[in-house]
């Protein structure tokens, strides 16, 4: 065993990274770094609409910008990323992909590439301002839900190609553990999959809608559908950011992962109740009874539990690392953790960004709380607090070494500063910009409205000092989009030849055998797959056979 | 390692508690599919307790497991009957019986004879609840009346989708089984 360990180790060190691995990690990468630039830059134009400082041209609507930089920040960036990443995380950690996973990775590009490009055709051409969310019985054109059909059937190769590859090696490894990132991945593709049937069932119900061969469609059977997706998709970028804190995290800082046994529950009890944890998105809307809406409390907080368990094995890893260092006292170990490292802290700052994004879910979890905030700027603020730091900075932080690993090259020193320079441009803007959201909503601004000032109504021009701190905020973090797009290709194309290390950290030396049922995929599934049906078949009995309504162009 | 049973006996006597129960009995769904489920989970973690304590009991009377599956199969068909539902609301016997009968001749049996029986008989049990729910859901659903004195048609028909949903996920992990081979891979 440990002779085989040390022979596919001196292998993997001698033959490096398989590039026609790597190409797959660094097209996705490409895509995920131009989907953030452009994205941007359309939150940037939101954002000084909002504040009052910027007016849009005729030709160019407030609702197509947000569906656009929603569309291309909330499933084209994150999901393309964590793709890449895991597609090189299993090719690290199983020996290389198989050639039939790659062909199918690669298959799964082309057709989430092809079904953007026939998603954003009719956005450009305005007919299709729906918002990320497509809410019916707002309808777009087609051809739009036509192109989410071909991201979703894109995302639901790399998954397979992913089961396909996990499977293979735990027949040629029988009995043995799968090696921990590539649980994650498991984890995440299962969530990709399953989280992706709902939606899938609702735009196979949108398109004979839009295309007039049925009249009406139920709209609260599409929004539920859309939120058993929707939640899910934020969790598979969370679950994402989590990997790299237990598992990369320990090893930058020089330390040792937090028990296997732990984190391998942590991802099945994110899988097992993840799905249904979407209702929450739907606390206020009408046609689901209180007592359902109780429940689900409890389902949705129960999201938070293994929130709870991370938060304490990240600073049980901080402090042990710490202290084997030589730190004192109770907080000395925060002075032993490498601060000038990109590749710390940046995910550092995610993860304590994810304490205030965290508390902000729960109150939008309970329903007497969220009375006062749903659907207000607040909820912008709460994932951009989420999506915008806890993952994307996580995201940027793995980057950093990621990138220079699959192009052969390294992160220099200058680099490494800069990284450090773009996190804290990035931190500041984003927080100055999502407080100012937060505070703004509990004053009640709604969201996903472009400027007005309600005929001058004071209530309303009270919230442009916050609305300008917004617009502020977006400033400070376009200067760090447009940093981090550059240093993300600078590591891929121009940076100095060499070797970076894929940092993966070991178990304690004195752990505990992890049990073998973390291992049985098919069990967990089954328990998801009745909880999801426990979940929903109120909800859904309810709905089904309420009459629908036709579809309607509101802009 | 007693932690397992200490949560078991919480989490019984929590749902035995009665603002508790009555929110769980007041939707036809809740109570069979979530309150009678939780008292069988509490029972399942309190098995280590009784198992460890009689050993010998656990040996003489369940050395095979089939025992103890049979017992199992028998008490939870019994209360997927819509006639014990109403029992249950309206004799508090019958209610105190639900918690003992669900937690202790169900939950802990559960525990363990799982282990005890072969693949077989596991795939076996599973196949048998699969019929069984899709019958029930059928039932529940196509029924022209009420079913039960508590509980108006609505419910009635909430809860079959339910044993119907229950029904394809137990099928989905059949299927399943056919393709997948647990054996290529431990």
């Amino acid at each position: 065993m440990a002779l085989a360990q040390t022979i596919k180790e001196k292998a993997n060190n001698a033959l490096g990274v398989n590039p026609l691995d790597a190409k797959i990690t660094k097209s996705y990468f490409i895509v995920t770094f131009l989907a953030l630039l452009i994205g941007g830059y359309l939150g940037l134009i939101q954002g000084l609409n909002r504040a009052g400082v910027f007016e849009l041209p005729s030709w160019l609507d407030y609702y197509q910008v947000l569906t656009a930089h929603g569309l291309l920040l909330v499933l084209v960036f994150s999901s393309f990323f964590t793709i890449g990443y895991f597609y090189a995380a299993m090719s690290n950690t199983l020996g290389g992909l198989l050639p039939k996973v790659r062909k199918m990775v690669w298959i799964g590009f082309s057709m989430k590439i092809v079904g953007f490009v026939i998603a954003v055709i009719p956005l450009i051409m305005g007919d299709a301002n729906v918002m990320y969310t497509f809410y019916p019985p707002m309808a777009a054109s087609t051809w739009y839900y036509v192109g989410l059909v071909f991201i979703v059937l894109g995302v639901w190769m790399a998954a397979f190609g992913a089961f396909i590859q996990v499977a293979n090696w735990r027949k040629n490894h029988k009995g043995q553990h799968l090696p921990i990132l590539s649980y994650f991945a498991t984890g995440v593709f299962v969530l990709l999959f399953f989280g992706t049937l709902p939606v899938a069932i609702e735009v196979f119900m949108i398109i004979p809608w839009t295309l007039g061969w049925i009249e009406t469609l139920n709209s609260m059977l599409a929004r539920t559908l859309f939120w058993a997706f929707g939640h899910t998709l934020v969790n598979i970028w969370y679950l994402t950011a989590v990997s790299a804190w237990y598992v990369i995290v320990p090893k930058v800082i020089g330390g040792r992962r937090f028990s296997d046994v732990l984190t391998r529950v942590v991802v099945m009890v994110l899988v097992i109740l993840n799905i249904t944890g979407g209702f929450h998105h739907q606390i206020v809307d009408p046609a689901i009874s209180e007592p359902v809406k109780f429940m689900h409390v409890f389902m949705s907080l129960s999201i938070g539990f293994p929130s709870l368990m991370t938060a304490y094995a990240m600073f049980a890893v901080f402090e042990r690392t710490g202290r084997a260092k030589g730190a004192k006292g109770l907080f000395g170990f925060f002075k032993k953790l490498p601060w000038g490292d990109v590749r710390f802290l940046a995910p550092f700052i995610a993860m304590a960004a994810f304490i205030p994004a965290g508390a902000g879910g729960i109150v939008q979890t309970t329903y007497q709380l969220d009375q006062v905030i749903h659907n207000s700027l607040w909820v912008v603020g709460h994932f951009h607090l989420t999506l915008g730091m806890s993952v994307a900075l996580t995201f940027f932080g793995i980057s950093y070494w990621l990138i220079p690993h699959i192009s052969g090259r390294v992160l220099t020193k200058k680099m490494n500063k800069v990284g450090v320079i773009t996190t804290i441009i990035w931190t500041i803007g984003m927080s100055t910009m999502s407080i100012a959201m937060h505070l703004v909503g509990l004053l009640g601004s709604p969201r996903r409205t472009s400027y007005t000032t309600y005929g001058d109504n004071a209530t309303a021009l009270g919230w442009d000092p916050y609305l300008i701190f917004l617009a502020v905020g977006g400033t400070f973090l376009i200067v760090a989009v447009t940093m981090q797009a550059y240093n993300a290709f600078h590591l891929m194309f121009l940076a100095p030849k060499g070797e970076e290390e894929f940092p993966i950290a070991e178990e304690e030396e004195n752990a505990s055998k992890t049990p073998f049922w973390t291992e049985r995929w098919s069990r967990i599934i089954l328990i998801m797959l009745v909880v999801v049906a426990m979940a929903y078949v109120i909800p859904l009995v309810d709905f089904i056979g309420d009459p629908g309504s036709i579809p309607w162009r509101t802009w | 390692m007693m932690t397992q049973p200490i949560i078991g006996l919480i989490t019984l006597l929590f749902m035995m508690i009665p603002p508790v129960a009555e929110i769980m009995e007041s939707i036809m769904i809740l109570h069979m599919h979530m309150q009678m489920p939780m008292i069988v989970i509490a029972g399942f973690l309190m098995a280590p307790f009784f198992t460890k304590r009689f050993p010998n009991f656990f040996s003489k009377w369940n050395q095979t497991g089939i025992p103890g599956m049979l017992l199992f199969i028998i008490v939870m068909s019994y209360w997927s009957i819509p006639r014990a539902m109403d029992d249950a609301l309206t004799y508090p016997a019958v209610e105190l019986f639900k918690f003992i009968s669900l937690a202790f001749l169900v939950g802990v049996p559960l525990r363990d004879s799982w282990k005890k029986i072969s693949n077989r008989w596991q795939n076996g049990v599973l196949i048998f609840f699969f019929l069984q729910f899709t019958g029930l859901g059928i039932l529940y659903i196509a029924a022209p009346g009420q079913l039960c004195n508590n509980y108006i048609q609505s419910e009635q028909v909430t809860l079959g989708w339910g044993f119907l949903t229950i029904a394809i996920a137990i099928l989905v992990y059949l299927v399943q089984l056919i393709f997948i081979n647990p054996a290529d891979y431990e």
